[in-house]
C-alpha cells in the first residue's frame, strides 16, 4: 500500500521545539533519569501530572472534555519527544494512547464526562486487561466472565501480563458476557471499565527482568461492574479492541524505545572520532529515518478514517527489532560493560535495552502474530 | 505527484506491459537491442518528459523522471532509458543543450582533459555500445566538470553486469569534447544525488516485482494440499518480504518528496542504504520460496533479482552513501543526533 509523504509545518517543528526545552528543562532539574523504555517501564505520576500540567495529555481530544483539538501529527511530534528524552510517560501512556480514543468513539457521554477531563489532568491512569494465563497470543480464547445481576455485571477470573495495573486506576477489561462457543469464540466478548480499587480485585506484581514489577497479574473475585461501565455494545468487545489496535501498534513507541542509547552511542563514537564504526550506526540511522517516515504515514492515515492493519503490524514487527538490534550492533562498535546502575550513562542504558529488549517484540501483538496478520494481508490482496 | 507524473507513468506501463516480455529481456541479455520498445519510447517524446519546452520537453521535473525509472526498473526493461535521459538533464542544469543522439552517463571520476580532448579508459559505461555520445565527469585544471564526449572514435570493449546488461569498457582517444562545463561541488553533490536517485527509483521497482512474483507464487502453487502461503514459515518470508517492501517504498516517496525541494542529500542518503538491506533480504526470501524453479532461467524471477544484485554495486553505493553519512554525523553541529535527525522532518 502507498502512504502518504508527510511534511511538517513551520508550527509543527516550534512545537517540536517547545515540547524539547521543556523536557530539557525538567530534566536539568532532576525530575527524571533517561531511560530507555521509559514510555512502558517508566511509571511517574508526579511527572505525568506535570505533564497533564502542560496540557500535553489528549491533545487531540475535543475541546469541551479538556482536549486542544491538535491534529495526529502533533501528538505524534509530542511522543516522539517523550521517547527521545526517555522521560517517565508510563504512568499516563495507555490513557493517552487507547483508552481516551477508545472512549471517544464507543463511550457513553457519561463516561467520556467522567474520565477525559481527569486523564487530561495526569492524575486519572487505565491498564489495558486482555490477555489471561491460558490465553496469550490466542486472546479470543479469554474465560474471564461477567454475568448479568441487578444493575450491573459480577466479573470473575482473572487477567496477566497487565502493564503498570499497580499504578492504574482503572482497567478496561475485555471478558466474556455470553456463554463460551467454540466454533464463534471472537463473540460474547465485551470491554468493561473496571474499577481497580473496588472489592473482589487482587492485583499482584510480576518481577520483570529488570528485577522491577512493572507487569501484574490480576485476580477478580465477584467483583460487581454498574451497567454504566461497559464500553460501547454489549458482545463488540472484540470488534473494539481490534480498532485499537493500529493506534497501539504504529506509534513511535514501536521504534524509539531504545533511542537513547543510540543517542549515547553517536555521542561517544564521535568524541571518539571512529568514523569506520560511525559507518555502521549509518545503517541504523538509514533504517530509523525509512521507519519514522511508515509510522508518520500511518499516523496520518489513520487519523483520515483510513484501514492501515496490515501496515500497523509492519511498523510493529519491523520497529520493535530494530529498536532490538541497537544494543546488539552498539556493543561491536564500542567496549560497554551493561549494569543497571552504571554511572556510565552508555553502560547503564545497554543494560535496560538488553533486558527490556526481549518484552519488544512480545508486548502488543508477538512479532509471530504480526506476521501471520501481514501475511493474510497482503495474499487478500495482491 | 503531479498529473503529469500519473499519466506519463500509466502511460510507459502500458508500453511495457506490451513490449517488454522475458523473451525481449533474454534477447538483449544475449547481445541483442530491444529496437521495439527503444523505437516508441524515442519516437513518442517520453524520453523527454523533463526537458525544458525551449528544449522540445515537457517541463517536468526530477520526479517526473523517477516515475519513469521505478516502472522501468518493475519491468526489467532492457534499454537505456534512464541513461538518455539523466545525461540530458545533467546537460540542461548545467546551462547545456540536451543532445538529440543518444547518450550514456557515467559519473565516476578519472577523466583527463588535455588540450581540449578527452583521455580515459572508462569501465563498466552503460550501453556505450548501443549509444553515440556520453556525458561524464571530468577534471580540468582541478576543477569538476560534465563533459559531453562523442563515442564515434571511441575503442569500446563489451563487458557486462551480472545481469548480462551492457557495462562496457570505453577508452578514450583525445575523443572530441562536444560541450563541457566546470560544476560547484553544491553541482557536484546534486548531480551524485540525481544519479544515486535514479538507480534508487530502478531498484525499488524491482523489489515490487519481485514481492509480486512471490506473493502471486504462494497463492498458486500447491504443496502438501494446500497453497504455500498457507504454511506458516511461508508467511514469515511474505511478511519479510512485505516488511521490506513497504520500507523501500516509503523511502522511495520520502526521497522523492524531497528532490523536488533541493538536493535531499540525507533522504537520497537513507534511501541507498535502506535499499542495500531491503535487497539482502527480498531476494533471498522470494529465492527460498519460489525454490527450484525460481533458479532456472526459464523463470522470471531472476531477470529482477540479477538486476538488483547488479545495480546495487554500480554508480555510487551504500557503502559510499555510508561513508558519507558517517562524515555528516561527524561533522553535524546539532547538540545530539536526535535533534539533528528532526532538523529535516
Amino acid at each position: 500500500m502507498k502512504l502518504p509523504v508527510v511534511q511538517f509545518t513551520e508550527e509543527q517543528h516550534q512545537f517540536r521545539a517547545t515540547v524539547r526545552q521543556f523536557l530539557q528543562q525538567q530534566q536539568a532539574q532532576g525530575t527524571y533519569t533517561t531511560k530507555c523504555d521509559s514510555w512502558l517501564s517508566g511509571s511517574n505520576p508526579a511527572f505525568s501530572k506535570r505533564i497533564g500540567e502542560q496540557g500535553w495529555i489528549g491533545i487531540t481530544w475535543p475541546k469541551k472534555y479538556g482536549g486542544a483539538e491538535c491534529s495526529a501529527l502533533d501528538r505524534y511530534i509530542l511522543i516522539e519527544e517523550f521517547l527521545a528524552a526517555g522521560a517517565p510517560v508510563a504512568a499516563h501512556w495507555i490513557a493517552d494512547r487507547q483508552t481516551g480514543p477508545l472512549l471517544l468513539r464507543y463511550g457513553t457521554e457519561e463516561q467520556k464526562q467522567t474520565f477525559l477531563p481527569e486523564i487530561i489532568k495526569g492524575t486519572c491512569y487505565f491498564a489495558i486487561g486482555l490477555s489471561e494465563p491460558n490465553s496469550g497470543s490466542d486472546l479470543a480464547s479469554i474465560s474471564t466472565r461477567a454475568e448479568k445481576v441487578a444493575g450491573g455485571w459480577l466479573v470473575n477470573g482473572s487477567k496477566t501480563w497487565t502493564s503498570n495495573a499497580h499504578d492504574a486506576h482503572y482497567m478496561i477489561t475485555l471478558v466474556r458476557t455470553e456463554p463460551f462457543d467454540g466454533t464463534a469464540k471472537h463473540k460474547g466478548l465485551s470491554q468493561l471499565i473496571i474499577d481497580l480499587h473496588a472489592e473482589g480485585v487482587t492485583i499482584k506484581p510480576i518481577r520483570y527482568l529488570t528485577g522491577k514489577p512493572h507487569f501484574n497479574e490480576i485476580f477478580f473475585d465477584n467483583v460487581f461492574v454498574p451497567d454504566n461501565r461497559v464500553v460501547g455494545g454489549l458482545g463488540n468487545g472484540w470488534e473494539q479492541g481490534l480498532a485499537e489496535l493500529a493506534f497501539e501498534r504504529s506509534g513511535p513507541e514501536r521504534i524509539l524505545s531504545t533511542l537513547p542509547l543510540l543517542q549515547e552511542l553517536i555521542k561517544e563514537l564521535k568524541a571518539q572520532q571512529n568514523e569506520v564504526a560511525l559507518q555502521e550506526v549509518a545503517s541504523l540511522v538509514a533504517r530509523l529515518w525509512s521507519l519514522r517516515n511508515l509510522s508518520i504515514g500511518v499516523a496520518q492515515v489513520l487519523a483520515q478514517g483510513g484501514e492501515v492493519a496490515v501496515p500497523a503490524a509492519l511498523v510493529k514487527s519491523i520497529g520493535t527489532k530494530f529498536e532490538q538490534s541497537i544494543p546488539e550492533i552498539a556493543r561491536l562498535l564500542t567496549a560497554t560493560f551493561p549494569r543497571l546502575d552504571a554511572e556510565r550513562a552508555l553502560d547503564r542504558y545497554m543494560a535496560e535495552a538488553i533486558l527490556h529488549g526481549p518484552g519488544f517484540t512480545i508486548r502488543g501483538g508477538t512479532t509471530e502474530v504480526l506476521y501471520g496478520i501481514v501475511a493474510k494481508g497482503v495474499v487478500a490482496n495482491e | 505527484m503531479s498529473d503529469m507524473k500519473d499519466i506519463l507513468v500509466t502511460t510507459i506501463e502500458r508500453i511495457y506491459k506490451k513490449h517488454v516480455t522475458k523473451e525481449v529481456v533474454d534477447v538483449v541479455e544475449t547481445g541483442g537491442w530491444a529496437s521495439a520498445v527503444w523505437g516508441i519510447l524515442t519516437d513518442s517524446e517520453i524520453v523527454n518528459v523533463a526537458l525544458a519546452e525551449e528544449h522540445g520537453g515537457a517541463g517536468g521535473d526530477i520526479t517526473d523522471l523517477l516515475g519513469l525509472y521505478h516502472i522501468t526498473g518493475k519491468y526489467a526493461v532492457p534499454i537505456p532509458v534512464i541513461e538518455a535521459t539523466l545525461a540530458n538533464l545533467i546537460l540542461q542544469q548545467c546551462g547545456g543543450k540536451p543532445t538529440a543522439n543518444n547518450a550514456t552517463i557515467h559519473l565516476q571520476k578519472g577523466v583527463q582533459i588535455k588540450g581540449g580532448q578527452a583521455t580515459a579508459i572508462v569501465a563498466n559505461v552503460p550501453w556505450a555500445r548501443h549509444v553515440e555520445e556520453l556525458v561524464t565527469v571530468a577534471e580540468i585544471d582541478n576543477q569538476l566538470a560534465i563533459i559531453h564526449v562523442s563515442l564515434q572514435d571511441a575503442d569500446i570493449t563489451l563487458q557486462q553486469n551480472l545481469a548480462s546488461e551492457p557495462r562496457d569498457t570505453v577508452v578514450l582517444k583525445q575523443a572530441q569534447i562536444l560541450q563541457q562545463y566546470p560544476i560547484t561541488a553544491q553541482k557536484w553533490q546534486l548531480f551524485t544525488c540525481w544519479h544515486t536517485a535514479a538507480k534508487n527509483a530502478q531498484m525499488v521497482g524491482a523489489i515490487d516485482r519481485v514481492f509480486e512474483l512471490t506473493v502471486r507464487y504462494t497463492k498458486e502453487r500447491e504443496q502438501f494440499g494446500r497453497p504455500l502461503h498457507r504454511f506458516q514459515l511461508v508467511q514469515q518470508h511474505i511478511a519479510h518480504l512485505a516488511g521490506e517492501q513497504a520500507m523501500a517504498s516509503a523511502a522511495f516517496e520520502n526521497m522523492s518528496a524531497a528532490l523536488l525541494k533541493g538536493t535531499a542529500l540525507d533522504e537520497v542518503a537513507y534511501t541507498t542504504i535502506c535499499l542495500d538491506e531491503a535487497i539482502r533480504t527480498v531476494t533471498a526470501s522470494a529465492h527460498q520460496v519460489h525454490a527450484a524453479v525460481g533458479v532456472t532461467h526459464e523463470h522470471r524471477l531472476h531477470q529482477y533479482t540479477r538486476r538488483l544484485w547488479a545495480w546495487r554495486e554500480e554508480g555510487f553505493t551504500a557503502s559510499y552513501w555510508k561513508k558519507e553519512r558517517a562524515n555528516a554525523l561527524l561533522t553535524a553541529t546539532e547538540e545530539d543526533f536526535w535533534t539533528y535527525l528532526t532538523s529535516t522532518k
